[in-house]
Parts: C-alpha cells; structure tokens; sequence
C-alpha cells in the first residue's frame, strides 16, 4: 500500500471514530450531575462495612477480584522485566566507579530516605481511610529507597537490595492477597468476601479485610517495583557486553560521554568510604559489588 | 471559602502553566529546571485545592508530592548529568531560574503554607501542611542546588580557566545552604 | 463556588492538552522525559480538580520520579549499547557540542 493510501485509511478510521465518539457522548449523562446511580449504593455499601474512603472499599471490597487482576499484572510485569533483562552468557558484570554527588544531596537524601519512606507506610495504613492505598504508598517506599541510588550511589542501594529476598516478598504480597481472598470461602462466604469485623468507623482498625488487601498490595508493589527497577539498574550500570574491548573502563556511574572527567571538574571531593579505590581499567566480571 | 480556589486557579495559571512551556522547549536545563519548579507550583495548588474543597485528606497528595519532587528532579540531576554540564546556561530562561528558584520557594510556600495554618487553626493537621512546607523548601534548594553544582562542573573550565579557588567557594556555599536547609 | 470550579477543570484540561501534545511533539526522549513529568502533574491536577485524589496519588506516585528514573536509564543503556556497536549517535552529539564551543 503506497503512503498515500494509508494515510486515507487512517483518515477514514479516525474519522469514524470521532464520529461513533461524538454519538456516544450525546447519550452521556450531562457532566457534574446530581444522579449518581452506581455512586450513591457503593457509598452506602462502603458505609454499612465502616470504610469510610470509598474508593478503597469498591477496590479492596465491593470489587476486589477486579484488583487481584490488576495487583497481578504488575507481578507479571515485574516478572517478564526479570526475565527478558536477564544477564545472558555474552554480558558480564562490571563494578561502576563510585559516584560524585555533591554533600548537599546526598545529605538531603540520607534525610528524606527515611520520611519519604514513613509517608508511603503512612498512605499504605491509612487506604481504607483517606486517599492511598497499598498501591501508591507501595511506589513511594520503592521510590524512597532508590533515593540512594539517586543521590548516594548504586553501591549503598546495592547494600540493603537482597534481590531476592524482594523477589520473596513479591511473592509473597501476591499469595497474601489470594489467601486473604480464600478466608472467605473458609469462612463460608464467597471468595474475597469481608469477612472480618468492620471495627469502628474511621478508625485505622476498621473496615475489615480492606487495611490487610491493602498492605498485602502494598508489599507487593513496593518490592515489585525494586526489583523492575533492579533489572533496569542493572543492565543500565553494571552489565555490559562481554565482547567489547574498553566497555569496561568506560563504565563509569557517573559519566556516561566516555571522555574521563578533568580531576578539577569535580567541585566535590569523592565519598568518604570510596576514596581509596580508584576505576580500574579492567575489572574481573566474578568481582562483586561490595 | 471561595477564595482558596481562586487562588489555586490563578497559581494554575500564572506559576504551573508557564512551566509546561519551560519544560517542552529549549535545552535540557531550562526543562529540568521548569520541571522543578512545577512540582513547587503544583504542590501548593494542591495545598490550595485542599483547602478549597474542605477536603483536609486532599493533602496527603501535596505531601507525596512534596518528597516525590525534589526525587525527581534529582533523578534528571543524575542521569543527565553530561547533558547538564555539557550545554551551559546560555539560555537567559534556565539561568533566571536557577538564580530565582530558592527565593522564589523562600517566599512563595510561607505564603501559601501560613494562611492555611491560620484557616486550620492548631492541631494536628497544622503540624502536617507545616512539614509539608518545611520539605517543600528544603526539596526544592537541594534540588536547585544539584542543578547548579552540575552547572559550575560544567562552567568552571571554559570561563575562569583551570582555577581551583573559582570553584572552592561555590563548595562552601553549597555546604553551607543545605545546612540551613537540613537544620 | 461552582463557576471558579469550572474554571480551575477548564484549566487543567487545558493544561492537560497543552502537556501531552508537546510529549507527542517532542521526539528526543531526553528532552521527552521532561514534558513527561510536567503531563504526570497536569493529570494529577485534574484527577484533584476532578475530586479523584486515589487517582491523582497513584499518578503523583509513578509520575513524579519512577518514570522518569526507568526512561533515563533506559536511555543511558540504548546509548551505551549505541556506541559499543558503533553507532554514532553520542559521537555526533558529542562533534555537535564541541561545534558549538567553537563557534562560540
């Protein structure tokens, strides 16, 4: 097909489209309305079971099947990123040269690793009452430890990541998930169904089986997301083709152009516990990170 | 009551909408820079927009965002470290930003951050929109700082020559800042 | 209250549009990353101005630093892959930024 005639057919195509969108959006109810159907009986289910964000309850309640698919793609994706950035026979690992960040930031980070890292636990325990969840505290506890890659270095990330003890709890935040969901069907209800106490309302201990969904999730998150971002951090730091020559002297952390950094370019002095080492031109792949 | 959200409108407009220009052109330090300066403006909307909806748990998203930010801008600090240092601040944009960013959060997030105490009244939810300033300030000049040390990497050669005093002050500075920033 | 509601939803969307035709506009995904991170806090602004905080927090959370941290290193890998191959996409980038030095 020439260019001409495709760009016809996505001319037509897009056409038809705004058109079946713009029928469709006439039979929408007007924006902002007052009738709520689906609102008003998920509000008032969310009430009688005494969580009081709503929001939490159709996702770790009323619909909570719905989130065990959703908690299971990202431990597919997380998966898959392990395996398809796996390091193959022909990479191997090199040790990246420390790097040079200014004190500041890396005081700052040593400073809001910890509070960032209260603030996601915060937005996981507090799902079932304000806005948060398992979800997105489980992203900003994973986002607060790579605060040491971003503003330490990847050696003192490297430090506290087991992988596979992350991989574990992945694991092990997704099983939680599908066992809480069969303490329904032990209990003689259906699967997934809330079949604790509600606890008092607006309260952290209320809302039944909602707070453990969402901690369940937020194990799962936080240490998904480490270990995507493992995979990643790998491959774009440490491994390297193994039949490059000189990749493994230009492997730097820090610069990645190739040219090696003027000594006076460098306005801080290297950390404390990496002054010692200089890069080696060569290392030996079997040498690990410390 | 009303008053909350025309002023998170006009903070929309006149301090996040510009930087949605700042960030789609011109070189990479502008856009780093603009984007910085966003997660500052969109954090003290939200604040506003809290407020303005009587929705106090609304700020819990200026308080992810108020340490997410900062993290972000030090992500493009650290990964485009060369693209920082390589293209200096020719852009008259980027450099304006990098000298009226620290002031400009100095000033702009009491001046948000003070009222809603005051509309708030003492308790427990002060004490969070305090934190929620105090990190945004303290987020915000490191982040400026760390844009800035990568400048003066960048700079230092090419304009004063190979001088290790011209660079032994700016250190100075820098340590100095963060302390009050950390203190 | 209802009309500066509207206006604050009209300024999101709008800023929302301004946002992400520019993060389709922009073809380096360096300076992409950036546009990015700026259409993350317009959604987020939205789904706040919309009253839809879960949503706008999930937004703020991946938004804000995780997305930008994969893109880059992402970036930094296809480019060191680049130039181990061969390519010339750094080397011309870097030719290009000395061109301008010496023009200046």
């Amino acid at each position: 097909m020439s260019r001409r005639a495709r760009l016809w057919v996505l001319a037509v195509g897009g056409l038809g489209l705004a058109v079946l969108l713009f029928a469709a959006s006439l039979e929408l109810p007007g924006f902002g309305g007052d009738w709520h159907p689906y609102g008003v009986r998920a509000v008032e289910a969310a009430l009688a079971r005494h969580t009081s964000n709503v929001v939490a309850a159709v996702n770790f309640d009323q619909r909570a099947f719905d989130t065990l698919g959703e908690e299971s793609i990202l431990f597919c994706a997380a998966l898959g990123t392990v395996v398809l950035l796996r390091q193959t026979s022909d990479e191997h690992r090199v040790r990246p040269e420390p790097a040079r960040v200014a004190p500041p930031v890396r005081r700052y980070a040593l400073v809001a690793l910890p509070v960032t890292l209260l603030i996601g636990l915060y937005i996981v325990a507090h799902g079932q009452l304000s806005p948060g969840g398992g979800f997105q505290g489980g992203v900003v506890v994973a986002t607060a430890l790579h605060l040491l890659y971003i503003a330490v270095d990847y050696r003192a990330l490297e430090r506290i990541r087991p992988i596979g003890l992350y991989a574990m709890a992945d694991a092990a935040g997704e099983a939680a998930y599908l066992l809480l969901g069969a303490a329904g069907l032990i209990a003689g209800t259906a699967y997934l169904a809330n079949v604790l106490p509600y606890g008092t309302f607006n309260t952290l201990a209320s809302g039944g089986t909602v707070p453990l969904l969402n901690a369940a999730v937020g194990v799962e998150v936080a240490s998904g997301v480490v270990v995507l971002l493992a995979s990643f951090l790998d491959q774009a730091v440490e491994i390297v083709d193994a039949d490059d020559p000189d990749s493994s002297g230009r492997n730097s952390d820090q610069d990645n152009s190739g040219r090696p950094r003027a000594p006076d370019n460098s306005d801080q002095p290297p950390a404390p516990d990496t002054s010692g080492r200089t890069p080696t031109p060569h290392n030996p792949p079997e040498e690990k990170p410390t | 009551m009303n008053g909350w959200l025309s002023a998170a409108a006009l903070l929309l407009l006149v301090g996040f909408a510009p930087t949605v220009w700042g960030a789609a052109s011109g070189p990479v330090r502008r856009r780093v820079m603009a984007q910085n300066l966003a997660t500052l403006a969109g954090c003290l909307v939200l604040l506003l927009l809290a407020q303005g909806y009587a929705r106090p748990s609304y700020v819990d998203l200026a308080l992810v965002l108020a340490v997410l930010g900062p993290a972000g801008t030090l992500v493009y600090a650290r990964l485009l470290a060369d693209e920082l240092a390589e293209r200096p601040a020719r852009d008259p944009v980027a450099r304006a930003l990098g000298r009226a960013m620290t002031p400009l959060a100095a000033v702009c997030v009491p001046l948000v951050v003070l009222p809603l105490c005051v509309a708030t009244g003492p308790g427990r939810a002060m004490v969070k929109l305090l934190a929620i300033g105090a990190l945004l300030i303290g987020g915000n000049i490191v982040s400026t700082r760390a844009l800035s040390a990568r400048h003066a990497t960048g700079h230092t050669p090419r304009g004063t020559g190979h001088t290790p005093q011209a660079t032994g002050p700016e250190r100075h500075t820098t340590g100095g800042q963060s302390g009050a920033a950390g203190g | 209250m209802r009309p500066v509601a509207d206006v604050l939803i009209v300024l999101a969307l709008a800023l929302v549009a301004a946002s992400s035709t520019a993060a389709v506009l922009a073809r380096d995904p360096v300076r992409q990353s950036t546009v990015l991170a700026l259409l993350g806090l317009s959604l987020a602004l939205l789904f706040a101005v919309l009253q839809a905080p879960d949503v706008a927090l999930s937004q703020l959370a991946v938004g804000s630093a995780l997305t930008p941290l994969m893109l880059l290193l992402s970036v930094r890998k296809v480019r060191r892959k680049g130039k181990e191959g061969g390519s010339h996409r750094n080397a011309g980038n870097r030719t290009g930024s000395t061109d301008q030095e010496g023009r200046r």
